[in-house]
């Protein structure tokens, strides 16, 4: 078996274990440390990326790549059949994307930490190991494992936050730990439901007997245990219940009788038990998108982050309730995909909107990117509602530029921050003047995330227009409004960038009196360069070479929406002759 | 009188041949005289000895229960006790307790400095006969055994709570929780005596004693049922009568707090697990809803009491009384979930619940005897100068909250999939609310619990000079910890020796 995606995965957890074995004085040596792991992660993604074959991809069940296949649990609960927890982890076009930006910004964030001081040990074990339990969530094939590493994420984060943080860090790092924590009780309630629901059809084959143990189950055979299954020919003490994603998205692996099951006609509050559990599972991972109305907690946590972990935050955390909906969301239930996504198109549109106004009255220059965030994660919702090819594959094109330019974004934020101990936009004016460097890399911040052509956004942005303009057509989904309302968005996001530059930093040259005496306003440092340098030229390359991602990501997203159409006009067609009985 | 003579020779081979599986109950019994009688001699080096006699006793009912051969499964002792794999291994689970209590005793600055070793004898003879108590409720299959043997525990426990009866609050705990404790046996023997008068047994394991409540008036069976179950519940500390456990937290000293948050619960969940346990048979099957529905309320209304009154605790002590009221709840919900194959479940629970109470214990007992910290702002700014015990905390706390990757996590996970399993085969509307008040009591769960770190990492203090913890308690920290983990990444290996056991 080839274990990148393990190294991957691992790789930080053990620079975090040499991390907590050095001396607390040996602060460079840690850092160290942390680079050399950061960096290695880089190395391994970076060749993953290269190594993965982009057109191999047919359909979301099959043609995972790099797969590793484990047991790890097992157990027999009498009467109820097996219990299997595997260690499964595997890359697709949707995946990788995520795992070369984990791999770019990791390193980034490390360099962006290097003025840290407080408990250093502390601080960098409890990154590498943030790094870890992200890197495990874009990875991992089996329901249970990515649960862990998505809920596992939740505690580095609160302490970053809580002990690095700002004036209000105790308050905003409480109420990301409690609104995420909610959103992934949500999911837990869907995921036990599931793997009560589901079988693994290839180890049922095993313990009936039909194929020897270890022996990989051909597709016939998988074919014939669905059908058995299907029948009620299996008894409940053969079958292996499971938590393989892959296996819940195909119907024919849903025990008949069982809940979430198509035909079991059980409905809560007037709608079909799986609704409820698609509602649930996109309520989850809609706080951590995050996605108007549950957005509240990001614009505290930014704020009172310290810079680097805002940047992990918006570049990475935010990516995961998005991967989230690609990964679990819509193929298990892409019948309730299929019906919500209206619903779910609007609220990315609300989202747009309502992120680009509150932009718009910000005063703190963190707030308003924070802000810009929740704007453009909208484009991603926007996207993936349309279940057409351009849609989702803008939507993954969003979730990886965003990632780029967020996080330059608020590493320019955390420039003027170091030096003022401030970030008022009001009280700064003429920056440009004593800061021309740092002012370029605004700007070409600040047009990047606006989305003009030449930057990844704009890709991004043109991909879900595109996308959401065709739905009505192509997939039948999303009223033609949706998309217009969404290109006002752009509009707004253009006048507050535009009118923050030149509050910030044309005209001529003030600031606030009382931040004189302490502001030392210099132009960047070299290590500032280094950080905001690389991003930069990674949003212009993927901004004129597209196909660099959209290779990769086509055959899967390709297949992705497929799945979800077909499968989704099926069972929802089931789904409704069952309710208007 | 002549036919209950002609019997006896008969009773008297029931007895004796069912003594061989008493051998643990036994073992505990004589190590108890032999604690009480050592405590009579005044040399020093004796009273030093008595926790380590204790301790022998102990670990050799352990390991008479771990590696002795497997008893007959049956019922012995006319009907009163039974043995199986149930009763062994909560055995094994109250010798642990035992043991823990007194290495947490031994730890404990005030229990073993007091006045040249007055009254440790009987603090550690004590312990043996709780023990001992907890053992025979978990096999009692009678309702007069039931009795005896909640009475065994809860006289044991009032004078373990009274240990330092020189501080007022010890005395003011040891009142009420004798106050409630006798109140509550005696309407729970009210109830049964009605169960008597109904029936015309006290053998609950018998489908004629269903019967006869079937046909009797259904008001008095309801009446006679909540008194029962009033003393059942008063035992785990479930809503409505849990009012003694925060004060018995608040001033029993903290090994005892320790055992009573673990002991004498598991033990009140078992003696409810047989009693339910006899709706398995068909014919009665039916008048199960009944109890579920009762039980359903209980448990919801103990994981909402317990959690939300945890939210507006000031001191460690009263919070984790509610902590230990919102783990009743849920070891009320897994029973309900009757049907799926729930005992193996209930006895992981209760496993990762001995070790994470008595790591959080352990710390909170640290903190109070060697720190002088009282409420849970006293801990403001303490993980810097205790990083090592703070960070062990944590992973107590997490446990108890049920995140990943603990094994907090994996009870609960196996409890709501028992519950969705019972949800899924009868459709019990009660069901499905338990499972998602539970689920979701959790995040608020969370909100208490992570007080303790919060006061720990996230408040800053003044003082910043390192605190020395002593070697055996960080050993005895890793050793509460270390299971929390093992079982959350291999749970399989306890499930599978706990189902090798029940077989």
């Amino acid at each position: 078996m080839n274990y990148t995606l393990s190294s991957l995965i691992f790789l930080p957890l053990l620079a975090a274990l040499v991390v907590l074995l050095l001396p607390t004085r040996m602060q460079r040596g840690i850092k160290a440390v942390a680079l050399g792991g950061t960096l290695l992660q880089l190395a391994v993604a970076v060749w993953l990326y290269l190594g993965f074959d982009g057109a191999k991809v047919a359909n979301g069940q099959t043609g995972y790549q790099f797969v590793e296949k484990l047991d790890w649990i097992g157990f027999s609960l009498g009467s109820l059949g097996r219990f299997q927890i595997e260690y499964f982890v595997g890359v697709d076009g949707v995946s990788i994307s995520m795992v070369l930006l984990t791999g770019i910004v990791g390193v980034i964030g490390v360099i962006s930490s290097w003025n840290i001081t407080k408990n250093v040990k502390g601080y960098f074990s409890l990154y590498l190991l943030l790094m870890t339990s992200v890197m495990g969530c874009f990875l991992a094939l089996d329901f249970f494992l990515f649960y862990l590493f998505f809920e596992f994420m939740l505690l580095p984060m609160y302490f970053l936050i809580g002990m690095w943080g700002g004036p209000k860090r105790e308050y905003a790092a409480l109420k990301f730990f409690i609104y995420t924590l909610i959103g992934s009780l949500f999911i837990l309630v869907v995921m036990i439901g599931l793997y009560t629901s589901v079988i693994d059809p290839e180890a049922t084959a095993q313990q009936m007997g039909l194929i020897g143990q270890d022996v990989p189950a051909s597709l016939d055979m998988v074919r014939q245990v669905q059908q058995m299954l299907q029948q009620g020919a299996i008894s409940e003490a053969d079958m292996v219940r499971t938590f393989s994603i892959p296996a819940m998205m195909e119907p024919a692996n849903f025990i008949p009788g069982s809940l979430l099951h198509v035909f079991s006609g059980v409905s809560l509050f007037d709608l079909p038990i799986r609704f409820v559990a698609f509602l649930l599972v996109l309520a989850g991972f809609l706080i951590k998108v995050p996605s108007v109305p549950v957005h509240t907690w990001l614009p505290d946590a930014h704020v009172e982050a310290p810079t680097p972990i805002s940047v992990l935050l918006a570049a990475i955390l935010l990516k995961v309730g998005g991967y989230g909906l690609i990964r679990i969301a819509y193929p298990v239930f892409p019948d309730a995909g299929a019906y919500f996504s209206t619903f779910v198109g609007g609220l990315g549109v609300l989202s747009i909107i309502y992120g680009a106004l509150c932009a718009l009255a910000m005063n703190d220059l963190k707030k308003l990117i924070a802000y810009s965030s929740v704007s453009h994660m909208g484009f991603v919702l926007l996207g993936l509602a349309s279940l057409t090819n351009e849609g989702v594959n803008g939507a993954i094109y969003m979730m990886f530029s965003h990632g780029l330019i967020s996080a330059m974004l608020f590493l320019v934020v955390g420039v003027i921050y170091d030096r003022a101990h401030d970030r008022m936009i009001l009280n700064f004016r003429g920056l440009a003047k004593r800061m021309p460097a740092y002012t370029a890399f605004v700007v070409i911040a600040f047009f990047a995330s606006l989305g003009l052509p030449g930057f990844s956004g704009f890709i991004a942005e043109l991909l879900v227009l595109l996308g959401s303009f065709s739905a009505p057509e192509a997939t039948g989904m999303l009223p033609r409004w949706m998309a217009i309302v969404a290109v006002i968005g752009l509009l707004l996001s253009a006048a507050y960038y535009l009118w923050a530059l030149q509050r910030m930093f044309f005209g001529k040259y003030w600031i606030f009196p009382e931040l004189r005496g302490k502001a030392q306003l210099t132009d960047l440092t070299k290590r500032e360069y280094l950080m905001l340098l690389p991003l930069a030229i990674l949003a212009f390359v993927f901004g004129i070479f597209p196909h660099l991602l959209l290779d990769k990501t086509g055959m899967t997203v390709t297949g992705f929406t497929e799945l979800v159409l077909r499968n989704g006009q099926e069972q929802l067609n089931i789904l409704q002759a069952i309710l208007q009985r | 009188m002549e036919e209950q003579a002609a019997q006896l020779p008969q009773a008297i081979d029931s007895i004796l041949a069912g003594a061989g599986s008493l051998l643990p109950e036994l073992l505990l019994a004589i190590f108890f005289l032999l604690l009480v009688t050592l405590d009579l001699f005044k040399s020093k080096t004796v009273k030093r000895l008595l926790p380590w006699v204790a301790l022998t006793g102990l670990f050799s009912v352990l390991v008479l229960l771990v590696l002795g051969p497997q008893g007959i499964d049956g019922v012995q002792f006319l009907n009163l006790l039974r043995s199986d794999g149930i009763a062994r291994y909560t055995g094994i689970l109250f010798s642990l307790t035992g043991i823990f209590t007194i290495l947490l005793s031994l730890q404990n600055p005030k229990i073993e400095r007091r006045k040249q070793g007055e009254g440790r004898g009987e603090y550690y003879a004590l312990i043996l006969m709780l023990v001992l108590g907890l053992n025979l409720m978990a096999k009692s299959v009678n309702l007069l055994m039931v009795f005896l043997a909640i009475e065994v525990v809860s006289i044991a426990s009032y004078i373990l709570t009274l240990t330092l009866k020189e501080e007022k609050k010890a005395v003011e705990a040891g009142l009420k929780y004798v106050l409630y404790g006798t109140l509550s046996a005696g309407v729970m023997l009210y109830g049964m005596s009605f169960f008597y008068g109904l029936t015309g047994s006290l053998d609950y394991t018998l489908v004629s004693f269903w019967r006869s409540l079937l046909d009797a008036s259904p008001l008095m069976v309801t009446v006679a049922a909540i008194l029962v179950f009033a003393g059942f519940l008063f035992k785990i500390s479930a809503a409505p009568f849990h009012f003694w456990t925060p004060e018995v937290y608040q001033g029993a000293p903290m090994p005892i707090v320790a055992l009573f948050s673990t002991g004498p619960k598991m033990a009140g969940i078992i003696v409810i697990m047989r009693f339910v346990a006899a709706f398995a048979d068909p014919t009665i099957a039916g008048a199960f809803a009944d109890v579920q529905l009762f039980l359903g309320i209980a448990a919801l209304a103990t994981l909402a009491v317990g959690n939300f009154t945890a939210l507006w605790q000031r001191t460690p002590r009263r919070l984790m009384a509610f902590s230990s009221v919102s783990h009743a709840g849920f070891l009320l919900m897994a029973l309900l979930a009757f049907g799926s194959d729930y005992t193996v479940s209930v006895l992981f629970y209760m496993t990762v619940l001995l070790f994470m109470n008595f790591g959080i214990f352990l710390f909170l007992q640290m903190a109070e005897e060697d720190w002088q910290v009282h409420t849970l702002e006293d801990f403001k700014g303490m993980g810097t100068r205790v990083p090592f015990a703070g960070v062990m905390a944590l992973l107590f706390l997490l446990s108890l909250t049920g995140l990943p990757p603990l094994a907090g996590f994996m009870g609960k996970l196996l409890v709501f999939s028992n519950v969705w399993e019972a949800y899924t085969a009868n459709g019990q509307p009660m069901l499905l609310v338990l499972l998602v008040v539970g689920i979701l009591l959790t995040g608020v769960a969370l909100f208490y619990y992570i007080k303790i770190p919060y006061h720990l990492f996230l408040k800053r203090n003044q003082t910043a000079e390192n605190l020395v913890i002593s070697l055996s308690n960080k050993l005895l920290l890793v050793f509460f910890a270390l299971p929390l983990l093992v079982l959350f990444f291999k749970p399989d290996l306890l499930l599978q020796w706990i189902q090798k056991l029940l077989a």
